[in-house]
């Protein structure tokens, strides 16, 4: 109860007044009452019954939080994490080298980027991933509902049908091959009506509407509990244009992210971001980095670049946090996301696109 | 959406005078700041500030729409998604056509075509809906004086003789082609900037810029640090438009 009057979530101009009284803890307001305060400061009873309650909220807040309650905290051991993180759910790519390099697919909880050039199939993977998400979970899948904040305007709902019916189509396979009842079942939900209708859309034209978008993603998602992957096409769209003030810009992306954190967090959903490539001109060459800069390759757990090479388009994990650093081919049919036919994985030694400031993994040699 | 004045946002008259002070006038800039910045400025509660957050941006969020949604309603008319550029591999590999609500880039090396290709589809565009077309006016962006009126008949007149089969249905489709010459980057921003209007008032079926390239080129020079910056500025602040608009009106670009 010994909270300081200045950490406490009320108006300022009320703090000030509080201050210059010389009020110091919260435990002194309770204790004067409605009445005695708004003799001692000036305000009127009504803002100062407001005002004790607002204490009062927040000492009941602390003392749960103190006494161990469960709900506020975050906090947990290490083998709850596991026990949980193993019966979560992955999100497929139906891409197997894809899914083998992320450690089984789109990770809940996490956000994941992908960048690429243009052209490179990154929203082809999040329209995948959009229907991937609502596979039942007879078939492997985490039977969710997905969430596509699109800012480039790149969505194609044929596209989507097209993915979805090669999907629909796999899931038939394997139901007639293992004749399961649960099967059967589970795909009378999962029809091509059903997935499109599972999939929200929103078309934000500028940041400011991104920025509204994401502030109202927690109120939707708690509406929509079974969502369980946000897509957000295109981060880097709005912000690369019409951005003098270059500290607004990250001060507005570190919100950003921020607050992406906590919505996967908190409803158990994977958050895809894609990103462009920009041109960093060093000394002799250029390079191709993602874009919006340093501080916001701290913001996704997981990053996945997309580049092409000799025609063959390329997968590359540059930032994991338990998988390691490693490129394969992927191809992109009319059914969607396909492994290349046979599956072949290249190893990234040879120094293509390794960051130099890490440290190249070398392989342990077998006496 | 974003220069939504907080005024319609429906936020109190009071707070709205408070918030000009501080020159926050639009939504945007009033998303644009931190939390503890907005309740310093409106000197309200940290669950006061939330609650005007939400208001705020239910004002200038995007609708939302399930993916079926969309699919139903571009399955009501299929006509209308594609313009068909009449040739027959072309429009099979492109699913049929030149996808109407999004921008489309046509790049190859001079002389292989595209002003050509440009003038075609102006032509296919002025067309009556049952002959493939999309019965409308075009806005023609030329910034290379490339644009020939002559072959534009010539086109007309040999590819669909039975249509333009009198003087005056050529001269009606030359009247529906609007051609705009801007030869510097800021009178084709400025030119993008102001189409809105135009396409209500003519009907406006189609938009061709014709190049962009060549204009771009010419004003920036990329060796020159700073000009790297401006031209991607101007780039994307034109494409956006150029996106917005085409969505909107759902025409091809």
């Amino acid at each position: 109860m010994q909270r300081e009057v200045g950490t406490l979530p009320l108006a300022p101009a009320l703090r000030a007044r509080l201050a210059a009284a010389g009020f110091q803890t919260a435990q002194e307001l309770l204790d004067t009452g409605p009445c005695g305060l708004s003799k001692e400061i000036g305000i009127s009873k009504e803002e100062a019954l407001e005002a004790l309650q607002v204490v009062r909220q927040e000492c009941h807040g602390d003392a749960a939080r103190t006494a161990g309650g469960s709900g506020a905290t975050r906090k947990c051991t290490a083998l709850e994490l596991l026990e949980e993180e193993q019966t979560q759910g992955f999100i497929i790519t139906f891409c197997s080298a894809l899914d083998n390099i992320l450690g089984g697919g789109v990770q809940l909880t996490k956000i994941t980027e992908i960048c690429g050039a243009p052209g490179v199939g990154k929203t082809q993977l999040c329209m995948q991933l959009a229907v991937d998400v609502q596979i039942p979970e007879c078939f492997g899948g985490v039977a969710g509902e997905a969430v596509f904040i699109d800012t480039e305007g790149s969505f194609m709902v044929d596209r989507v049908v097209d993915i979805a019916a090669a999907c629909v189509q796999h899931c038939h396979l394997i139901a007639e091959a293992q004749q399961e009842e649960e099967h059967g079942k589970a795909l009378e939900t999962f029809s091509l009506e059903n997935i499109l209708s599972h999939i929200y859309y929103f078309r934000c034209h500028d940041y400011t509407e991104l920025l509204a978008q994401v502030y109202l993603l927690p109120e939707f998602l708690s509406q929509h509990s079974k969502v369980r992957l946000v897509v957000i096409d295109g981060i880097a769209f709005p912000f690369r244009h019409d951005f003098e003030d270059l500290s607004l810009r990250t001060r507005l992306l570190n919100g950003l992210a921020q607050q992406l954190i906590i919505i996967a967090n908190d409803h158990k959903s994977a958050v895809v971001l894609t990103n462009q490539m920009t041109t960093r001109i060093g000394q002799s060459q250029s390079t191709l980095v993602p874009a919006l800069g340093e501080s916001w390759g701290h913001a996704a757990t997981v990053r996945l670049i997309f580049h092409w090479d000799n025609g063959q388009r390329l997968a590359t994990l540059y930032k994991s946090p338990s998988q390691k650093e490693s490129t394969i081919a992927y191809h992109i049919t009319s059914h969607g996301f396909r492994d290349v036919q046979p599956p072949a994985v290249t190893h990234s030694r040879e120094g293509t696109e390794l960051n130099p400031r890490k440290r190249p993994r070398t392989e342990e040699e077998k006496q | 959406m974003a220069a939504k004045k907080l005024r319609r946002a429906q936020l109190s008259q009071e707070m709205c005078e408070r918030l000009s002070r501080y020159q926050i006038t639009t939504c945007q800039d009033f998303l644009c700041l931190s939390l503890l910045e907005l309740m310093k400025v409106t000197g309200q509660s940290y669950y006061e500030v939330q609650k005007l957050l939400c208001k705020v941006s239910r004002a200038c969020a995007p609708k939302m729409q399930t993916a079926y949604e969309m699919k139903l309603r571009k399955s009501v008319n299929p006509s209308s998604a594609f313009l068909s550029t009449t040739l027959h591999s072309l429009d099979r590999v492109l699913h049929g056509g030149v996808p109407c609500g999004s921008l489309t880039e046509i790049t190859s090396p001079p002389g292989c075509g595209k002003t050509q290709f440009c003038i075609m589809l102006s032509v296919l565009a002025t067309l009556p809906v049952r002959m493939g077309g999309l019965d409308g006016a075009v806005i023609y962006i030329d910034t290379e004086s490339a644009f020939s009126a002559e072959r534009l008949i010539e086109i007309a007149a040999s590819r669909f003789p039975t249509y333009f089969d009198s003087d005056e249905k050529l001269l009606c489709m030359t009247r529906s082609i609007h051609l705009y010459r801007e030869l510097t980057c800021c009178s084709v921003l400025k030119r993008i900037m102001s189409l809105e209007e135009e396409i209500i008032l003519k009907k406006v079926k189609l938009i061709v810029i014709d190049s962009v390239a060549s204009v771009v080129r010419k004003e920036f020079d990329t060796k020159l640090q700073g000009n790297l910056a401006e031209r991607s500025n101007f780039l994307t602040r034109g494409a956006s438009v150029l996106k917005y608009l085409a969505e909107e009106f759902s025409i091809p670009v």
